[in-house]
């Protein structure tokens, strides 16, 4: 993909709003990430504007595809969407690691990082915030949902809800007794395994009120009763505990699954000074804790812990037992041609 | 004013075709029609003519029946058709934009009727040609409206119209959207057209030419009333009130008061002036009321020297003007004494050929020719 | 463009400026995407080259062109409801009121507009949930026991394709009716017609051009409509243009979006040129 673009100029142009401004950081990132409160103590001490869109992992890399690598100078990928990316568009450009202060970071979330965004020896991704999916329960009405698959239980018809997306098929996979990471290497077992989470999908289709898309509609989902459990984030379950006691985040039993957002530069990052200055800046454990205030997730912030707010930690910990969180399941890089067997199994899903 | 045309003679009356009986129409801010009675016989040309606002157009909707009069019965043929929708009633009415459809041939616009009367397809077929035929206008059913000049639409607008036997044709001022000469020529057609098929119309015009050219009968329309019904002839030449005298034809007019009776015969001192002497009209008049005198153009005889016979009124002018139109021209003079402006016809003598502005002129006219009303401020105002 | 110095005359000059515009509105935004698309869609991207296979991929997976034919299904009767629930609507602006009353109707029919698509669609949303303004007033006045979910079903696809392709159907009409002499409907009843054959055979005809030219707008509104499928729809949206969004956003196969773009464009195309044929309308004659 080497030609001059017009469709990727034209998109660009309807994407992103390029702004010119001397000083300015176009940080490309996922909601919740950065708080009005951390961009303003930014602004003060470094005197960098900067401006914030919000996206998800499939719109960035689409976005930076688009223009090729430009448009923005940090964004937020999570971690198994770095090196598939960069192998087959070439969007980002690599970290140099002596402008980052690596002692803010947890040492082993860092350097777990570091290992699964190394390509030719240059590391392309640092972490930044981490959490799971795994299921979101109201507990008055569906106490019995303790995996993926339970979703299914005919007595929750029209009551539950999940997204079309990979993780769902990776989850349901679980549920179902495979190691979907583990065939990632075997385009084939994966095929297989994938046919059979695609038809165990369709069968549940009748219990699915609507497959949730953003954030806020599980949300309201949820919120309104008209569905009593979901596959979704940890931390909107923990948000909806706040207002429904019942309502909470549930770790499943074949294992919550595990991402990690990370920071990278775009290929054609224009302030890449600012982005470091903005990694080390939000690294900083109280600066961190405000992250996790605002976004619901825990980061990867050496120490930060104790600046977090005591119910985060609280439903943390109810959520997660130390089983669960050695159950844990980590997203690999996802190899190339994956997301092209996914997407075939998730367009029979949606027209079955 | 109930006006019965010929009821005197039954045995000779062609039957009546229509008649209106103290018609009202009020809106909510005025009323168009103000209690109109009239008939129409079988098989006539009658006009109703008015200006523009005279509630004329209100008074044919009310008998096509997109109006219903407020008070008062619409009979035709003897039977009331006030409970009668428009589509049901046997009459049709010539659009004043004749309203041919664009989207059908000209076939299919003259057939249009027949179709909802359901007539079998090779009847209505038979029946359109035989009427494009009567219109002149044979070999022209699959044209496009819009391939047609001014005249030959109006013709088929009639087709469309007769072709239904219609009891009466309204016409809607069909004629005021063509050229002078066309307009001219169509006026003799569409009399003729009406001689032909027999079929009671009713026309409406704000153009007394048109009136006079083609009708039986004409009803002068003011302010929605009748102000007379008569033949053309009537109307011309006996105007019963002042607003049929300026309205038909054209007519000089003097405003005076009455300064002397004798029998009919009134002498009147005119504002500006004047002593003229003419014929009371409309019943009597006291001394000293207000009166206007009408004296057609024509009727006034025009001489370059002092006349040798005395008429009762006598005028000494200077021409002000001459409006050349060939065998309808018309001179401008002023009289010498009152400044007024009198219009009149041209002779077409020798004498005149010559005739420039500034010569003198003796004006003469009988006081038969004179006719007086009393005053209509009306006038005045439309005057002004 | 170069034509600007090959022009002599101040006319012709003053012509291709005001042509300029146009023409690189045209040119960029376009020709020049549509053609870049066509490549992308012709051109194999690993191995590089030309091929067909994001065509065949389109025809071979059933899943893909039954999308395409049910999104054309539903727009088709999004397009015919939004005409008879249309038409009437503009008859009656057009037609049947007159003054000011006509223009605060018009404005009734815009003020929707005012707020963006997908405010409106949140509002059906907020009325037609289960835990929604109707579904919570049917339990309140005692017509059901539960909440019903009127939401994500095809009938509520449809609601709210018509509902927001509406104003677009009602405009031309009220333009091509209001162009329509009342003498003509009047001539009809007086030539015998009822309300049903002036309908049929004056009105209708005469507002032609109005219809067809509405039923293209409405039905490329519906077929191209991404927002109120895919919310309203919920899990039973299917909807074309969700499959491109889909195929360029989700999985970076630009290629096959590209190839679902073009093909878009051309049954789309050809769905509205059989329309008119069928209707024996030209495209010239409706748009001029």
């Amino acid at each position: 993909m080497k030609k001059t673009s017009v469709l990727s100029i034209a998109i660009a142009l309807s994407m992103s709003a390029s702004a010119q401004a001397a000083e300015e950081l176009r940080l490309l990132t996922w909601g919740g990430y950065a708080p009005q409160n951390v961009i303003d103590l930014f602004e003060k001490e470094t005197g960098i504007e900067v401006k914030v869109t919000n996206s998800n992992n499939e719109e960035m890399i689409s976005k930076l595809r688009a223009t090729r690598g430009s448009g923005f100078d940090l964004a937020q990928p999570s971690q198994d969407r770095v090196l598939g990316a960069q192998k087959d568009h070439k969007i980002y450009k690599p970290l140099d690691l002596s402008k980052i202060d690596r002692a803010q970071f947890i040492p082993s979330m860092l350097s777990a990082t570091e290992g699964q965004s190394t390509l030719k020896g240059e590391v392309y991704a640092v972490p930044h915030v981490w959490g799971s999916s795994g299921l979101v329960v109201n507990r008055a009405d569906a106490a019995d949902i303790k995996d993926y698959t339970d979703l299914c239980n005919a007595a929750y018809e029209g009551k539950v809800s999940y997204r079309l997306k990979r993780p769902t098929l990776i989850g349901f996979a679980y549920a179902m007794g495979e190691d979907p990471f583990a065939a990632y290497s075997d385009e084939d077992k994966y095929q297989q395994i994938m046919d059979k989470v695609g038809q165990k999908l369709m069968d549940c289709k009748d219990n699915v009120k609507t497959y949730w898309s953003g954030g806020d509609a599980l949300l309201n989902l949820m919120r309104s009763g008209e569905t009593v459990a979901a596959m979704a984030w940890d931390a909107g379950g923990w948000k909806l505990n706040q207002e429904n006691a019942d309502i909470t985040f549930v770790a499943p039993a074949s294992g919550a699954l595990g991402w990690i957002d990370t920071f990278v530069l775009p290929r054609k990052t224009k302030n890449e000074e600012a982005a470091y200055k903005w990694i080390n800046f939000v690294m900083q454990p109280d600066i961190a804790a405000m992250i996790t205030d605002s976004a619901g997730n825990f980061t990867a912030s050496k120490g930060s812990d104790e600046y977090v707010d005591a119910t985060l930690k609280s439903q943390y910990q109810a959520s997660f037992s130390a089983a669960d969180i050695d159950n844990i399941k980590w997203y690999p890089p996802v190899p190339a041609g994956l997301e092209k067997i996914e997407g075939k199994i998730l367009d029979r899903v949606n027209a079955y | 004013m109930g006006i019965i045309f010929l009821s005197d003679d039954i045995m000779q009356t062609p039957p009546i075709d229509l008649a209106c009986e103290n018609i009202c129409k009020h809106f909510a801010q005025f009323t168009a029609v103000n209690d109109v009675s009239f008939t129409i016989p079988k098989g006539s040309f009658f006009s109703i003519l008015g200006p523009s606002g005279c509630g004329k157009t209100t008074l044919l909707r009310m008998l096509a029946g997109f109006e219903s009069p407020s008070t008062g019965d619409i009979k035709i043929k003897q039977t009331s058709v006030l409970n009668v929708p428009p589509n049901k009633r046997p009459v049709n009415m010539v659009f004043q934009h004749l309203a041919l459809f664009p989207t059908m041939d000209v076939a299919q616009n003259v057939g249009y009727g027949l179709r909802r009367q359901g007539v079998a397809k090779a009847e209505i077929a038979e029946r359109v040609a035989a009427v494009l035929q009567r219109v002149g206008l044979p070999d022209s059913g699959k044209k496009q409206v819009s391939q047609l000049s001014g005249g030959q639409r109006q013709r088929i607008a009639l087709a469309r119209c007769l072709v239904l036997n219609p009891t009466l044709l309204l016409l809607d001022e069909p004629l005021g959207a063509l050229d002078l000469k066309l307009r001219e020529q169509m006026k003799i057609e569409l009399k003729q057209l009406q001689k032909e098929f027999g079929t009671t119309f009713v026309y409406i015009t704000h153009d007394q030419s048109e009136a006079l050219v083609m009708s039986d009968q004409i009803a002068v329309m003011n302010h929605g009333k009748f102000e007379q019904v008569g033949t053309p002839h009537e109307l011309y030449y006996e105007p019963k009130t002042a607003f049929v005298a300026s309205f038909v034809g054209d007519s000089n007019r003097w405003s005076g008061r009455v300064t002397q009776q004798t029998g009919e015969t009134l002498q009147v001192t005119t504002k500006d002036g004047l002593t003229l002497q003419g014929v009371a009209q409309g019943g009597t008049f006291d001394d000293a009321s207000e009166v206007d005198i009408f004296v057609r153009p024509e009727a006034i005889h025009v001489s370059r020297l002092v006349p040798q016979i005395r008429l009762d009124n006598q005028l000494e002018c200077t021409v002000n003007n001459i409006l050349f139109d060939g065998a309808k021209s018309q001179i401008i003079a002023i009289e010498e004494k009152s400044g007024g402006r009198i219009m009149v016809a041209m002779p077409q003598t020798a004498d005149f050929k010559d005739l420039k502005i500034t010569d003198t002129l003796y004006l003469t006219f009988s006081t038969e020719q004179a006719l007086c009303f009393s005053h209509s401020q009306e006038l005045d105002d439309v005057d002004h | 463009m170069s034509t600007i110095s090959r022009s002599r005359s101040p006319i012709k000059l003053g012509m291709w400026l005001l042509l300029a515009p146009l023409c690189l509105w045209l040119l960029l935004l376009i020709i020049l995407p549509h053609l870049e698309l066509l490549t992308y869609s012709l051109s194999a991207p690993d191995e590089g080259g030309f091929t067909f296979e994001f065509y065949g991929e389109f025809f071979g997976e059933s899943l893909y062109w039954r999308t395409f034919l049910r999104t054309a299904v539903m727009s088709i009767l999004a397009t015919i409801l939004t005409l008879l629930i249309g038409f009437p609507v503009a008859f009656f602006i057009a037609k049947m009121i007159k003054g000011r009353s006509k223009g605060i109707l018009f404005a009734m029919c815009l003020i929707p507009f005012w707020v963006s698509e997908l405010v409106r669609t949140f509002g059906w949303m907020i009325l037609l949930r289960e835990s929604g303004v109707i579904s919570t007033a049917l339990q309140w006045l005692g017509f059901i026991d539960s909440g019903v979910e009127l939401l994500y079903t095809d009938a509520t696809i449809m609601l709210g394709l018509v509902y927001s392709a509406m104003l677009f159907m009602v405009v031309p009409l009220v333009s091509t009716l209001d162009s329509l002499d009342d003498s003509y409907i009047e001539a009809g009843y007086d030539l015998g017609g009822n309300n049903w054959n002036i309908l049929r055979e004056i009105v209708i005809p005469h507002a032609m051009p109005g219809i067809v030219s509405g039923c293209i707008i409405v039905f490329m509104l519906s077929l191209g409509n991404y927002l109120t499928p895919v919310l309203l729809g919920g899990k039973d949206s299917l909807w074309f243009t969700e499959q491109i969004y889909t195929q360029f956003i989700t999985r970076f196969n630009w290629e096959q979006g590209s190839a679902f773009g073009i093909l878009l464009l051309i049954l789309s195309s050809l769905i509205v040129w059989l329309g008119l044929k069928v209707t024996g309308q030209s495209f010239t004659k409706t748009m001029g």
